[in-house]
């Protein structure tokens, strides 16, 4: 967990470098090899590939963040409705979770991108949509678990009252590390689905606005001689999703 | 005090006074309500009773069961189970106290209730301690809350005599606190209890202040006890 915020956060200091991602064009330049004073070389444009790398982390970083809010609040709310009061409640919110469920995250994702658009705003919410009954699942499940649990009897009998209990008790001290690792693995989410998008169907964020898919596209078919133009985004996508996921690292 | 599910009467006149200092025990079968009884003192059924009367009475004030939580406490027979899981027993015993406005009693409360090494059982959490370490916690939890009465629901089950006996002592030598004591285990009470009511059916059927005080269900429980009882026991004279 810590060395994944620990990337994250490397990832998003690409303002410290001295050059511009988009800006600087030296086709004089182009297709460096690393150096220097250009650590990852240059792309077909005369870019740096090292700024280009850490600015492009921000495609999926901001909606990242934005979809793990999403279905965070969204998650935790559903999931504590049906966790908490059981019974009707908690088959009519199942019930609504399941219909979206059957809908493959990824195409819901991209359904939600087609009706806003394939903004990064368009990515934050298919993203959040498509992994919010999942995180409801798992909140609902905790809580259906420890509601019935011995200790919450013991803590009316201490004379707290139901609203302590389910917000401090349940959710605060015995939910939030599992919140928080499926968020991160939100993040993760939707970087592979950046990648995916801009890759593929040139469809997320477009040139010259640098992501690491459409960096690894446009080196594919520009034909770079500089190797990093495709490895450098290729490996940070590995690394990335790697420390996204929670069954990859230890806590 | 009176609780019935529906139509059917799960508990009928139970009643029955304790003074600070003083141990009643309450025992009977399994399904004779005794459980029921401790916990709808405290309002604290699962289910949403059909109808429950009554009246529960401190210092001669009469108190409902949600106003009693934490003046009266619920010490359970799954001591570990009740217990928060993910915080210590350290923080649990302050935050228990801080709800009663007080400081946290620390370790030195859990020595009292026997703790050898009472620092360090104040960084554990619940399922780091054995059976008896986890059932003295949850008491020092409810003692930490000022509560002035525990309500103990079994709370040696599971547990190995010499852990019994001296869980039994240190609750004895509570001499602030009034303790309601269920059990079916009646080898406990002789030197415990100051009184014994016998419930079955749902019903308070006989008191006495001693095993030998007890003649008619009770006679049978002590007689059904007698044959895993050390030879000190009393048996029926028969």
């Amino acid at each position: 967990m810590r060395f994944a915020l620990l990337l994250f956060g490397l990832l998003a200091a690409g303002a410290l470098l001295p050059y511009a991602p988009q800006a600087d064009v030296h086709p004089a330049a182009a297709d460096l090899p690393a150096s220097a004073a250009h650590l990852l070389g240059t792309d077909h444009l005369g870019r740096d590939v090292l700024a280009r790398l850490l600015a492009g982390s921000r495609a999926f970083l901001v909606p990242g963040a934005g979809a793990a809010l999403l279905a965070g609040l969204g998650g935790v709310g559903l999931g504590t409705l049906a966790g908490w009061y059981g019974g009707v409640v908690e088959g009519l919110v199942r019930g609504g979770l399941g219909a979206i469920t059957a809908v493959p995250p990824l195409v819901l994702a991209l359904l939600v991108m087609m009706a806003v658009g394939a903004t990064p705003t368009g990515l934050a919410l298919g993203v959040g949509l498509a992994a919010l009954p999942g995180l409801a699942e798992v909140v609902a499940d905790r809580l259906a678990e420890l509601r019935r649990a011995e200790f919450v009897v013991a803590a009316r009998a201490l004379g707290l009252g139901d609203l302590r209990i389910l917000a401090w008790h349940l959710l605060w001290v015995n939910t939030r590390t599992l919140v928080g690792r499926e968020a991160l693995a939100i993040v993760g989410q939707a970087l592979v689905l950046e990648v995916t998008l801009s890759y593929l169907g040139r469809f997320g964020v477009q040139e010259p606005a640098p992501s690491w898919g459409n960096m690894i596209d446009h080196a594919l078919r520009t034909g770079s001689v500089n190797p990093w133009t495709w490895a450098a985004p290729a490996g940070a996508v590995m690394l990335a999703v790697w420390a996204a996921n929670p069954a990859g690292g230890r806590r | 005090m009176r609780v019935c599910a529906g139509e059917r009467l799960l508990l009928d006149d139970f009643g029955l006074r304790v003074q600070a200092g003083e141990v009643v025990a309450v025992v009977g079968a399994s399904g004779s309500g005794k459980t029921l009884a401790l916990r709808s003192i405290l309002d604290l059924l699962p289910f949403r009773p059909g109808r429950i009367a009554g009246e529960v009475r401190v210092n001669g004030a009469r108190r409902d069961g949600r106003s009693l939580r934490g003046d009266v406490g619920l010490v359970f027979q799954d001591a570990r189970g009740s217990l928060d899981p993910l915080r210590t027993v350290g923080a649990q015993l302050a935050h228990a106290a801080g709800l009663a406005g007080a400081e946290s009693p620390g370790p030195a409360l859990l020595e009292r209730l026997g703790f050898a090494e009472p620092e360090r059982a104040a960084q554990r959490y619940a399922h780091e301690l054995s059976g008896g370490m986890a059932q003295r916690a949850a008491i020092a939890v409810a003692l930490a809350r000022q509560s002035r009465f525990l309500l103990c629901d079994e709370p040696t089950t599971g547990l190995d005599a010499p852990v019994q006996a001296a869980l039994v002592r240190e609750l004895r030598s509570l001499r602030e606190v009034g303790i309601l004591f269920v059990t079916h285990d009646l080898r406990l009470l002789p030197g415990f209890a100051d009184r014994i009511l016998v419930l079955a059916g749902g019903r308070v059927v006989e008191e006495a202040t001693s095993l030998e005080g007890l003649r008619g269900a009770g006679r049978a429980l002590v007689e059904a006890t007698a044959a895993i009882a050390p030879p000190s026991w009393p048996r029926s004279r028969a």
